[in-house]
């Protein structure tokens, strides 16, 4: 992890450490339903504060929480147009795959770029420790990936001109 | 329309046909490559010796060379393939610009008849490459004539025109790019923006020095709007005379005619570069989350162990519900009973017993 990213990663998982307590908690509205209740929002007693955290304009993660589940949404930086693309690449491609990770959700968040739906039965599935270092871990690895594709793109770039200027030799 | 290979994959395989055959074949193919070229292969039983093939393809430029059909210079170009083999027929048949009559027999056996096939199928190459390399061959001439900087636009592709333009002691060649996705477009400009670095430095003194600009040259003032209108910019090719002598020529003209394809080439293989990379990364992320249950899974077995008499080894859910699927098959109820299935999951499983020693009571 980079030095400059620790401290955002830190907070977020700090904050979710304290955010993941969630319970059963059946639907108010209707009966026999139980249902995110971060999703529904119709009562708002269940709801908890959001809580948003920022590293700057373009990176952000905005958690929200109520008594049953937990809705993560994050900003991927993106720098130029280049990491603008690969970024909505990205995540669209991991989306579209949404049930292999469980938590991801299909739509993310307006003005955000992926979101994460934690619900108690997820929590009851997989050990809390584990899920907060997938997050965290995913906030990572796309940060990483985002640059090794931007550069190989680039790299890629300068051979295949480097091998178009040699025909002309 | 050009291509990275030069020769025509389909006519080639049609002339090998008719050219390894014992017997007279019978042969009236119409082929079609990449929309606008039509190549038409005749072959009759009847006179063995003569093969006709006949090409229509759109030309380059219509401005600059005879409407009727190809150029004096195109025409040697093209007899210069293999003149034993091939001769051209006057006038070419309706609907085509060039009708050869080949003359298979005179092709040598081996390995140098391959070759000869593959030149006569790139016969569309040379006539295209051609046009261009009358162009360039001007590069030095002191034609003082009107019109002298007017951009010759050359269309080998409805869609994909460039313009060559002759000025003193240079030609330039400008291609507007278009794209049809934004995404391709971001690639193809850090390519360009790459072709730029790497032009003007100074191992490639010797290459043409490239320039991409977002807007149209000043070369360029004066021509159609929907020429100029791109959203991938305009790269530009600086040719001189060393460029194009002797065997540069060909090579130059040929990489010129091929740009298009081949940035659109560059931009394909690397949408699948990054597709390849994302699944990958993909795997690589669900195996975090997989390890998050499947490790809490292993712990509760491990409990679960010193209850009963397991075998601790590692099995995935899916694994363990399996065995006891295939367990409990055979004794499955047709009555449904309310709870019974979890009274025969705690009480009809079959626990291990190989590992168990029974000693005998007293």
């Amino acid at each position: 992890m980079a030095n400059t990213s620790r401290l955002y990663f830190t907070c977020i998982r700090n904050t979710l450490e304290a955010a993941m307590c969630l319970q059963n908690f059946p639907c108010q509205e209707v009966e026999r339903h139980n249902k995110p209740e971060v999703e529904l929002k119709t009562s708002p007693e269940v709801l908890l504060n959001p809580v948003l955290i920022c590293r700057n304009e373009a990176e952000k993660c905005l958690i929200e929480t109520s008594i049953n589940s937990l809705r993560i949404s994050l900003k991927v930086k993106q720098a130029d147009e280049l990491e603008n693309i690969l970024t909505k690449k990205f995540l669209r491609f991991l989306s579209m795959r949404a049930e292999a990770f469980q938590v991801l959700r299909r739509k993310p968040v307006q003005g955000y770029d992926i979101s994460f739906l934690i619900t108690n039965y997820h929590c009851e599935d997989m050990q809390k420790h584990k899920l907060i270092d997938f997050i965290v871990q995913f906030m990572e690895d796309i940060d990483k990936e985002i640059s090794e594709l931007k550069l190989s793109v680039n790299t890629r770039g300068r051979l295949v001109a480097t091998e178009f200027l040699k025909q002309f030799i | 329309m050009a291509c990275f290979e030069r020769a025509s994959p389909a006519l080639k395989e049609i002339l090998l046909k008719l050219y390894r055959t014992e017997k007279p074949m019978e042969i009236d193919h119409h082929l079609y490559e990449f929309g606008s070229v039509e190549y038409h292969v005749q072959s009759s039983a009847s006179d063995p010796h003569d093969t006709y093939l006949s090409i229509a393809t759109p030309l380059l430029s219509q401005g600059v060379l005879p409407s009727h059909g190809l150029s004096h210079y195109t025409i040697e170009m093209i007899k210069g393939i293999c003149s034993d083999v091939l001769e051209i027929v006057e006038p070419a048949r309706e609907g085509y610009q060039l009708t050869l009559r080949l003359d298979l027999a005179k092709i040598p056996q081996g390995k140098d008849g391959a070759k000869v096939i593959a030149q006569i199928s790139s016969v569309q190459a040379v006539i295209l490459s051609s046009q261009l390399k009358e162009m360039l061959q001007n590069v030095n001439s002191q034609d003082t004539s009107q019109g002298m900087y007017k951009p010759i636009k050359l269309v080998y592709h409805p869609r994909e025109p460039f313009f060559v333009i002759r000025q003193p002691q240079k030609i330039t060649a400008v291609f507007p790019m278009r794209f049809r996705e934004n995404s391709d477009v971001i690639i193809a400009t850090a390519f360009f923006q790459e072709l730029m670095d790497v032009g003007s430095s100074e191992a490639w003194a010797k290459a043409p020095p490239c320039t991409w600009s977002p807007i149209p040259p000043p070369e360029l003032r004066g021509e159609l709007f929907e020429d100029l209108s791109t959203n991938g910019g305009f790269v530009s090719f600086d040719i001189f005379s060393h460029h194009v002598e002797g065997k540069q020529l060909d090579k130059t003209v040929w990489s010129l005619l091929n740009f298009y394809a081949y940035v659109k080439y560059h931009v394909k293989c690397t949408r699948g570069f990054i597709q390849r990379r994302m699944k990958n990364r993909l795997e690589s992320l669900v195996e975090v989350l997989q390890n998050a249950s499947m490790e809490e899974e292993e712990h509760i077995q491990k409990v679960e162990g010193c209850r009963c008499v397991r075998k601790l080894v590692s099995l995935s859910r899916s694994k363990v519900l399996n065995r006891r699927c295939h367990f409990t098959k055979k004794i499955r109820s047709p009555i449904k009973i309310h709870g019974f299935s979890r009274f025969r999951q705690q009480w009809l499983t079959m626990p291990k017993f190989s590992l168990i020693k029974y000693t005998k009571l007293d």
